[in-house]
């Protein structure tokens, strides 16, 4: 292989990764714009989204077939079951703690609980088995020089962008999107504006676990097998994503999932740094990046106030 | 005492009721308390400890390898017992971490056992070996393979599962064979495969060939695209993986479908069927280097119908080898014509051609095994094949 | 639910009254030196492994409870110290001579970690401090020195005044007098003029700015003390292990620690003890319903954060 394939190729596989980032990335930043709590729980949720669609494309899969319409079938069923739990997960766990006004410490232990309880229930019912996403799509792809994509990424990553577009436009066009932008802002003002504040968070949540739930889907798919522990890393990293991108700005979270993708595939190939130091590669980057430019790439700086 | 200091205290003591309560309701969970194990030894039982993981991520294997030795047990039982004594297990559960290891092991030790049979995760096995030892009591390790097991035994450790010498040296046999000039090795970056890996680079440079690259994944990394073609970017011949067969799989598809041509090998920690149902069509002519698994060894057809009907599930990978060591240290007991664990342990030392489903086992100065039985398995049509 | 907090609460009325405290330090003093004798090894361990946490937990609770700074990547301390005398021990150093190393190497490693990054907000302080957690991990896995991803093996057990330590027993009492030494010195910083900078700068940081307080290297304070408290644990875990491995300290471990302190109530030392023994006895308790266990773990942690937000003793703020 050439350099300039190599390079091009490895831009090709960031690229890949990195959406995978941003779709999570994005309900990290979504849950943190609105009531500044690190979601810990989102990675589990992700996986949990993987196996939901694992499980509607068992039942569906007879119906509609292993191809691209049992798939979005499965998709879609996992989206609105999983953004469902994100709900139950808010009203059950985080809004009382909200109510009581605890510090944000205890609600971000709070998270670990719920992931805790997604991941070892997930465990429980799959007996730490590995299941096997059987779909009948081929490795057939497109050769655009020497470069490699096959069909699933290309399907893969216009999802992405599709489930991203339409986020876009529910943030900024509709009602809902304005009142979550507007609690963001200031939560007491909504209140007295008539905004239903509770419910608003709650949309809020659906809204990042279904992209979360369809991220899982995709990636059960994509790569083929899911298991219990699937969301550790990528909470992780999507958790990273959002931070360099600006936690709590929504084309941030797109934008540092990118980068980060793009920084791990870099490190993977880079002399001096190979698989082996890739990720203290990105997170060097990452915290250089910070004490830089405290605020992310595209955050808004503001005044802390505990 | 000023108040701050009387509030520690309160907790304190607060904590010591829930001290005691807690010792109450885990003793409750072994099969005797403590003090009264090696009373009941020298009635009718031989107590021996599981130490496995039987809860965390690796908690198949372990309760795989608890079905095995019970399933020996039983046997053994059925047939007497040892000098009429029956045998009775206290399982541990190390849960694959050092911590929760050394508290498995001291459960064992209070309980009272006489002599261990177990270890899946080497780095669960090591921190354990000095505690059986203060208390002269043999083990019987009959998965964790971990170079550092044998380099720490303290003299009461037995493997009878091969090492990673004895796997590096079939793996270099077989790179040989296939020809390979320029090899990549992957690893996990956990004990296990890193020590693998370390050691096969090694043992393939001393030969005169190159490595191109050594490469570490994170467990759970699910993307190995910039992996593929990094591998593919220094022209490799042989890609070696040296961990565990779940993301061993994932790794074998996509560098089947990133466009990689090359032989791929995997070590013994992929040695499971699962392998080529996750990968696919990709695993295709995959090599496998196996401890010995049930299915190809001619003494365990009755073993592996057993465990069928009683637990309604095939044997894993580590299944015989568990089954194996009950059966031996059974066997040393038997010879030491005592439940003294220097006498225990002196019988294991001199076990000399003990026939078990996997082979002879003779221990070497080290106490692993003189011989290696690994074996070699290729994927063909999505099952395993004996290559030798 | 309520009503355990009630049972909780009247419990903590009933100890506030002196005399009742004294007993309780009488009672508890002679319980814990006495346990040795009534107990066997796995009860011993359990403990052992409960003061080594409560020593963790102390430590943490200075950057979290007492400066209110977010610490997601604590097991880096600890790792450095167990490192520390580790390697030094494995070069032929007597162990008591490398706890001042791993001591001085936390104390380097909070430097390096606190000195840029204090000045950022909370939040990205959680990343930042979880980045460099995990860089330690990875840097011990893939370090010669290290050991690689086998970790340090065979270090040796100490001995003090010709007597080997070596038995579970003797480790009990020493991390015994590790608690007791840790307790003394952070209630003597909760009530020093550090501790009431901390306090301040948590309450309100730019009004204890005003007041010529300078909040990043009073905060680096914070970060230097709780990572020394880190090495001192970290080098008697080496010594007690005799094994580590980078895997003992990936984010699960700095995730349980935090978990402690905050489960407890921050800022507040029988907060933390209380936190770091229902973590340590909550799975040994619970192994029996196997794999189950950590299910209801999850479960009741957010039942308890849910029911007693500001932990289980929690600090009554004035």
């Amino acid at each position: 292989m050439s350099v300039s394939s190599i390079i091009l190729q490895q831009l090709v596989n960031g690229l890949i990764l990195g959406s995978f980032y941003s779709l999570v990335a994005l309900g990290y930043s979504m849950v943190y714009g609105i009531i500044k709590l690190l979601n810990f729980a989102h990675g589990d949720i992700y996986m949990v989204g993987a196996f939901v669609g694992f499980a509607a494309l068992g039942v569906f899969g007879g119906m509609l077939g292993t191809n691209w319409l049992g798939i979005l079938a499965a998709l879609i069923i996992s989206m609105i079951l999983v953004g469902l739990l994100g709900m139950l997960i808010h009203r059950v766990a985080y809004q009382p703690l909200i109510n009581k006004r605890a510090p944000r410490m205890s609600i971000l232990i709070t998270a670990v609980g719920v992931s805790f309880t997604l991941f070892n229930g997930v465990m429980v019912l799959t007996n730490g088995e590995y299941q096997s996403f059987n779909t009948s799509l081929g490795f057939e792809g497109i050769g655009i020089g020497p470069i490699n994509i096959t069909y699933t990424q290309i399907v893969m990553v216009s999802a992405t962008a599709i489930l991203m577009l339409s986020l876009y436009w529910f943030i900024n066009r509709t009602l809902y999107g304005k009142a979550m932008r507007a609690i963001a802002l200031d939560q007491d003002a909504c209140r007295l504006m008539g905004i239903n504040v509770t419910r608003t968070i709650s949309l809020t949540f659906f809204v990042g676990s279904a992209l979360a739930a369809a991220a899982g889907v995709m990636a059960g798919v994509y790569y083929g097998s899911i298991h219990f522990f699937m969301g550790f890393v990528i909470g992780l990293k999507a958790f990273t994503a959002a931070v360099i991108g600006g936690i709590g700005s929504i084309p941030g979270a797109m934008l540092g999932g990118l980068i980060l993708g793009l920084l791990e595939t870099a490190g993977t190939q880079l002399p001096f740094v190979g698989s082996a130091w890739k990720d203290v590669f990105a997170f060097g980057i990452l915290i250089l990046l910070l004490v830089l430019k405290p605020t992310g790439i595209l955050g808004k700086s503001e005044i802390e106030r505990m | 005492m000023s108040r701050k200091y009387l509030s520690v205290i309160g907790a304190a003591a607060l904590s010591l009721s829930l001290v005691v309560a807690g010792c109450g309701a885990s003793q409750g969970g072994s099969t005797a308390p403590a003090g009264q194990g090696s009373q009941t030894a020298s009635g009718g039982e031989i107590k021996i400890g599981l130490p496995l993981p039987m809860t965390g991520s690796e908690a198949t294997y372990g309760k795989d390898m608890e079905n095995s030795i019970k399933l020996a047990i039983d046997e053994i039982n059925a047939k007497g017992g040892i000098d009429g004594k029956k045998i009775v297990t206290v399982t541990g559960d190390d849960a694959c971490d050092p911590q929760q290891a050394t508290a498995a092991a001291n459960k064992l030790v209070s309980a009272g056992v006489v002599a261990v049979v177990g270890g899946y995760c080497s780095g669960a096995v090591v921190p354990t070996l000095t505690i059986y030892n203060e208390k002269n009591i043999p083990l019987v390790v009959t998965a964790a393979n971990s170079s550092k097991i044998a380099a720490q035994n303290p003299g009461n450790a037995f493997e009878i599962n091969g090492t990673a010498v004895h796997q590096t040296q079939k793996a270099v046999e077989l790179f040989k064979k296939l020809a390979a000039k320029s090899v990549a090795i992957v690893e996990q970056g956990d004990a296990y495969s890193a020590d693998l890996a370390k050691q096969t680079e090694a043992a393939w440079k001393a030969a005169g060939n190159t490595v191109a690259a050594h490469e570490v994944t994170n467990k759970g990394e699910q993307d190995f695209s910039s992996l593929v073609t990094t591998i593919k970017s220094k022209n490799v011949d042989l890609v070696f993986w040296t961990a565990y067969y779940a993301d061993g799989a994932l790794l074998i598809k996509q560098l089947r479908t990133g466009g990689y041509k090359g032989a791929i090998v995997v070590g013994d920690g992929s040695a499971d069927p699962k392998l080529s149902q996750i990968a696919g069509p990709a695993a295709e002519g995959t090599y496998v280097l196996s401890p010995p698994v049930a299915e190809y060894l001619p003494e365990a057809k009755k073993f592996a119908e057993a465990y069928k009907a009683k637990f309604n599930q095939s044997p894993g990978a580590y299944a015989p080898l568990a089954y194996d060591g009950m059966n031996l240290l059974a066997d040393a007991l038997k010879r030491a014509k005592s439940t003294d664990g220097k006498a225990v342990i002196k019988a294991l030392s001199e076990t000399k051609d003990f026939s078990g489903l996997a082979g002879k086992v003779n221990f070497a100065a080290d106490k692993t095994l003189k011989e290696s039985n690994f074996i070699v398995l290729q994927i063909k049509n999505s099952k395993f094949a004996l290559v030798q | 639910m309520g009503n355990s907090k009630q049972v909780i609460d009247s419990l903590m009325d009933k100890l506030g009254g002196k005399k009742m405290r004294n007993t309780a330090l009488i009672l508890l003093a002679a319980l814990v030196l006495l346990l040795p004798l009534a107990a066997d090894n796995y009860v011993e361990e359990v403990m052992t492994n409960t003061f080594f946490y409560i020593l963790l937990a102390l430590g943490l609770n200075i950057v979290v409870g007492y400066a209110g700074l977010v610490d997601l990547g604590y097991a880096a301390f600890f790792a450095v110290g167990a490192y520390t005398t580790g390697i030094l021990t494995k070069m032929g150093w007597d162990f008591w001579l490398t706890i001042p190393a791993a001591v001085a190497f936390s104390l380097l490693a909070g430097v390096i970690i606190g000195g840029p990054t204090l000045r950022l907000r909370s939040d990205y302080l959680a990343i930042v401090t979880l980045g460099f957690g995990e860089i330690t991990r990875i840097v011990a896995r893939n370090l010669g020195i290290t050991g690689g991803a086998s970790g340090l093996v065979g270090i040796g057990r100490p001995s003090i005044f010709g007597f080997k330590i070596y038995q579970i027993s003797h480790f009990y009492y020493i991390y015994f007098i590790l608690v007791v030494l840790g307790i003394v010195v952070a209630l003597r910083l909760h009530n020093s003029r550090l501790g009431r900078a901390w306090q301040y700068i948590r309450e309100d940081e730019d009004a204890a700015e005003a007041m010529g307080i300078d909040p990043v290297l009073t905060k680096l304070y914070a970060y230097m003390i709780g990572a020394a408290f880190g090495g001192v644990a970290g080098a008697f875990f080496a010594v007690k292990m005799t094994a580590i491995s980078p895997e003992t300290f990936a984010f699960t471990q700095s995730a349980m620690i935090l978990l402690a302190v905050i489960l407890g109530g921050m800022g507040k030392i029988p907060g933390a003890i209380l936190g770091a023994v229902f973590l340590v006895f909550f799975p040994e308790i619970f192994r029996g319903i196997g794999q189950a266990r950590m299910l209801f773990f999850g479960v009741l942690l957010i039942m308890i954060m849910v029911f007693r937000p500001q932990g289980l003793w929690p600090e009554r703020r004035s």
